[in-house]
């Protein structure tokens, strides 16, 4: 440790008070991550562990039934592939329909482009819970209620705003001198759009229907308003599970840990862009 | 800055350039504002049709009286005028809802801003294997869905298997099976340990980002000129995070005044009067009593009392732009 701390040690840090910030560091550490390991602890363990006024702190029985039983609910893996299909239609269109507002935001000049970086920036900030209440009785009265193309549809609306103002951050990050090369070189605009920085925006495209994904999958307000418990994803059926059956924890947490796998796994991928997207995204004029 | 064809060359800038020329810029830049509008076209069709109009929709809403008779003939409700609002503005309960939710982000925020700030501060000063450990731990909390989270939480506090009882039992209380939520402010204070849990890693990760941007060596100077830590804390640290601070406050501000998923899970789905906020009681009158009109009024009163903080975040991210 001293060894360490002698290149790091500057002006009036003694080692006393070193030796209380690592303390606190990593006491710190371990109470953030104690409810998620509480949560992989309980769904590993037998249901006579689970059930126990004693909890151990390590299950003295390593178990997968909690996963089986929650695998095996009737509902289960319907409302994966229902989660899934919506994710990937309201994902889908918004890359498409944010791609080319992002390009006429990034790469023209053009009048009332303020005005639209002005809405994309305002509605994110709508909260869009609000929005239910009119939004059902749209829905309802286009017959889309209890359907996957509904909810997907009002995902794609929670999801069109970032992906624009994402996208737009990107484009602007590729310099102007490769569309400039490529239209003297012969390139017409759309090739240029299509051939020079389609390609070089997949990362960001990659990025954001990450993004896209994670928001999508986390949702279960609105798909549990919207549709019957047939057509719920993942989320709805995290929480239907709670109020309808008493609560069965273990496979309660074993049907946390699934929904939540790949929300982590993509979630820790591109925690960069999240955290500068939520901030740094300055608006460049 | 703008798009390159609509940027006049600088060599014929000054002078009249010949007519012709102007002409084909200025049909160049017409065409470009032409495609412009043109790509942008189903991202504003889209939320015109799915946003705006609803919005509109809500607004109109709140002024009639619709219910569930409404609801499946497709009659057109009667018209209330203000009655909704009055109901609204004329109820305890309601006043209620506003004051909790109000007391709630306030508290909730502070704490969770200090907090952040505190752990971002921390981390400057810490070994660098600790710092990865406090990073992994925040990225996975980070991470978890929001529902995930709340539902550790339920299972943590639970009255009869919840270690939280467990362990303060061990420590010499005695909460065997202790309910959290019978005493509000107990319920709350869980409510607002989640949240604030929940919160800390985007703000003490954002902000230890943003301290990267002290230099160094002024806080070094400022040292050897005899300034106490806190001193250069307060006069130089935090006069640059700032603008930063003030981002990551309002929309910590806006997030936690829309609280709806932590009590509405922790709540079974049924939370309480003294459980409800601003977005439940909304969403509660809309669908659990089907009391359309006035759910829509609740929703116009929470956006309006919002409007003020979003504004401010929209000129902050503006003025950074052009800082930039």
């Amino acid at each position: 440790m001293a060894k360490h701390d002698e290149g790091v040690v500057t002006v009036g840090r003694s080692r006393i008070g070193t030796f209380f910030a690592n303390t606190t560091g990593i006491v710190f550490g371990l109470v953030m991550i104690f409810p998620v390991y509480w949560v992989l602890n309980t769904a590993f363990k037998p249901d006579s562990e689970v059930r126990s006024f004693t909890p151990t702190f390590f299950p003295n029985e390593f178990t997968l039934d909690n996963f089986k039983s929650a695998l095996g609910e009737e509902l289960f893996i319907p409302s994966m592939i229902n989660g899934l299909i919506i994710t990937a239609m309201a994902v889908a269109c918004a890359l498409v329909v944010g791609f080319l507002a992002a390009l006429a935001i990034a790469r023209f000049s053009f009048y009332g482009r303020k005005a639209i970086i002005l809405v994309i920036l305002a509605v994110q900030l709508v909260p869009f819970l609000a929005l239910l209440i009119p939004l059902f009785l749209m829905l309802q009265g286009a017959n889309l209620t209890n359907s996957l193309v509904g909810v997907a549809l009002v995902y794609l609306v929670l999801l069109l705003p970032y992906t624009v103002w994402t996208l737009r951050g990107f484009i602007s990050g590729i310099p102007r001198e490769l569309d400039e090369a490529a239209m003297i070189d012969g390139c017409t605009r759309p090739q240029v759009f299509w051939r020079i920085i389609l390609p070089l925006t997949g990362p960001g495209l990659v990025a954001t229907s990450v993004y896209g994904f994670i928001q999508a999958w986390n949702e279960f307000i609105i798909i549990n308003t919207l549709n019957n418990p047939q057509k719920q994803n993942l989320m709805a059926w995290l929480l239907y599970n709670q109020t309808e059956r008493g609560t069965a924890w273990g496979p309660l947490m074993a049907g946390a840990i699934i929904t939540s796998i790949p929300v982590v796994v993509f979630f820790l991928i591109i925690q960069r862009n999240i955290a500068t997207g939520l901030t740094a995204g300055a608006v460049k004029g | 800055m703008h798009a390159v064809d609509s940027r006049p060359n600088p060599a014929e800038a000054p002078q009249a350039p010949p007519p012709r020329h102007v002409a084909r810029a200025r049909n160049r830049s017409q065409r470009d504002s032409r495609v412009a509008w043109l790509l942008s076209l189903p991202t504003l069709v889209i939320l015109i049709a799915m946003l705006a109009y609803p919005l509109y929709r809500m607004i109109v809403l709140s002024f009639q009286n619709m219910r569930l008779k409404e609801l499946f003939s497709g009659a057109t409700p009667p018209w209330a005028g203000f009655d909704q609002y009055t109901k609204a503005l004329t109820d305890g309960v309601f006043w209620g809802v506003v004051g909790r939710t109000a007391a709630f982000t306030v508290v909730s925020v502070t704490l969770s801003v200090l907090l952040g700030l505190g752990i971002a501060l921390l981390m400057r000063r810490v070994h660098a294997r600790v710092r990865i450990f406090m990073m992994i731990a925040m990225m996975f909390v980070w991470a978890l869905p929001q529902l995930v989270a709340a539902q550790s939480f339920r299972w943590l506090t639970d009255s009869d298997f919840g270690v939280l009882n467990y362990v303060l039992t061990q420590l010499g209380f005695d909460y065997a099976t202790h309910s959290w939520f019978v005493n509000p402010w107990e319920g709350w204070a869980v409510i607002t340990t989640l949240v604030v849990w929940a919160g800390i890693p985007f703000l003490a990760i954002s902000l230890s980002a943003g301290l990267t941007q002290v230099p160094k060596e002024l806080l070094e100077a400022a040292t050897v000129d005899g300034a106490s830590p806190w001193q250069a804390l307060r006069n130089i640290t935090l006069p640059i995070l700032k603008p930063l601070l003030m981002i990551v406050t309002t929309l910590s501000v806006i997030w936690n005044f829309g609280l709806f998923t932590q009590n509405w899970a922790l709540r079974d789905g049924h939370p309480e009067p003294v459980y409800q906020t601003l977005a439940t009681f909304s969403y509660t009158q809309a669908f659990g009593r089907s009391n359309y009109s006035y759910g829509s009024a609740i929703a116009v009163i929470t956006v309006l009392l919002m409007l003020g903080v979003m504004v401010f975040y929209i000129r902050q991210m503006f003025k950074i732009g052009e800082v930039d």
